[in-house]
């Protein structure tokens, strides 16, 4: 129970600083003690994944075009030639 | 700025038509790939396209070109989405970050939302073909839909756009610390809600 509890409150620590990871890497000396949870946690390192993946997506997702017509309106809009 | 993009902005700034149908044509990309992230929808975005070009017809004599040209655009856009919101039903859409089924969405979850002692499935490969589906489209659009606003516009902005937290709290006019923490909130709930499809 011991070791599950300190395992427990160690993902609670790395929970709250696993999106820095997102933002600014792992490569900060700061971050060394989160890097080394996440490489023997499973369960931290495929939450990270997922939410990295969550963003990859998003960034996937593809512009539509913008439609030539809905420039003419503007400029009938403004009465620019 | 480049000097050629402030002085194309300064001579739209003189009344100069040739010079601000420049201007909309190098931005309008932006602004409507923008409005449709936040809006979810051809038709919204198109609206919000053209209130915003409105807007930078009327307005531009305020820019005084101490901020990035995209920063002074991005507020006035994100205004128009949220004003646009206010009229449709994209209100009704979301549900509160904070209730159940939003940001914390069991019992028992640490500060990310994660259930303490649950097991974490891993998630699919995330497709690297250029073309993605169309169900995997709505299940993104979706999800983010069910995004309150002022969460969603924060996603956007950082993680899409790719803005900083800095520049995206001058639009929003939010703290830093502000940006991250609904930055964070945005991320677990939008992976929340892929959760179900992203692993089976």
């Amino acid at each position: 129970m011991h070791r599950i509890h300190r395992h427990t409150a160690n993902c609670r620590n790395v929970a709250k600083h696993v999106q820095e990871q997102l933002d600014y890497g792992l490569s900060s000396g700061a971050y060394r003690k989160i890097k080394e949870h996440l490489e023997r946690c499973p369960k931290c390192t495929a939450y990270l994944d997922s939410l990295k993946k969550t963003v990859f997506l998003y960034q996937r997702y593809p512009d539509p075009h913008v439609p030539k017509r809905m420039r003419q309106r503007l400029f009938a809009v403004l009465n620019l030639h | 700025m480049p000097l050629s993009e402030l002085e194309l902005i300064r001579q739209a700034q003189r009344g100069d038509e040739r010079a601000f149908t420049r201007l909309v044509s190098h931005y309008e990309s932006l602004v409507y790939g923008f409005a449709f992230k936040v809006c979810r929808d051809k038709e919204l975005a198109s609206e919000t396209w053209q209130d915003t070009f409105v807007n930078v017809y009327r307005k531009l004599h305020q820019f005084d070109g101490r901020s990035k040209f995209t920063t002074w655009l991005y507020t006035i856009v994100v205004n128009n989405c949220r004003m646009k919101r206010r009229k449709s039903k994209l209100e009704v859409a979301s549900v509160s970050i904070e209730a159940p089924g939003g940001f914390h969405d069991t019992r028992g979850t640490d500060d990310e939302g994660r259930g303490a002692q649950t097991t974490i499935p891993p998630w699919k490969e995330t497709p690297l073909d250029a073309v993605m589906h169309s169900e995997l489209k709505g299940v993104l659009d979706s999800a983010i839909q069910k995004l309150p606003m002022d969460y969603r516009i924060v996603f956007i902005l950082r993680d899409v756009e790719g803005l900083s937290a800095e520049e995206t709290g001058r639009i929003l006019k939010l703290s830093v610390p502000a940006v991250k923490s609904r930055l964070r909130r945005a991320r677990v709930f939008l992976r929340e809600r892929l959760n179900p499809y992203m692993t089976t």
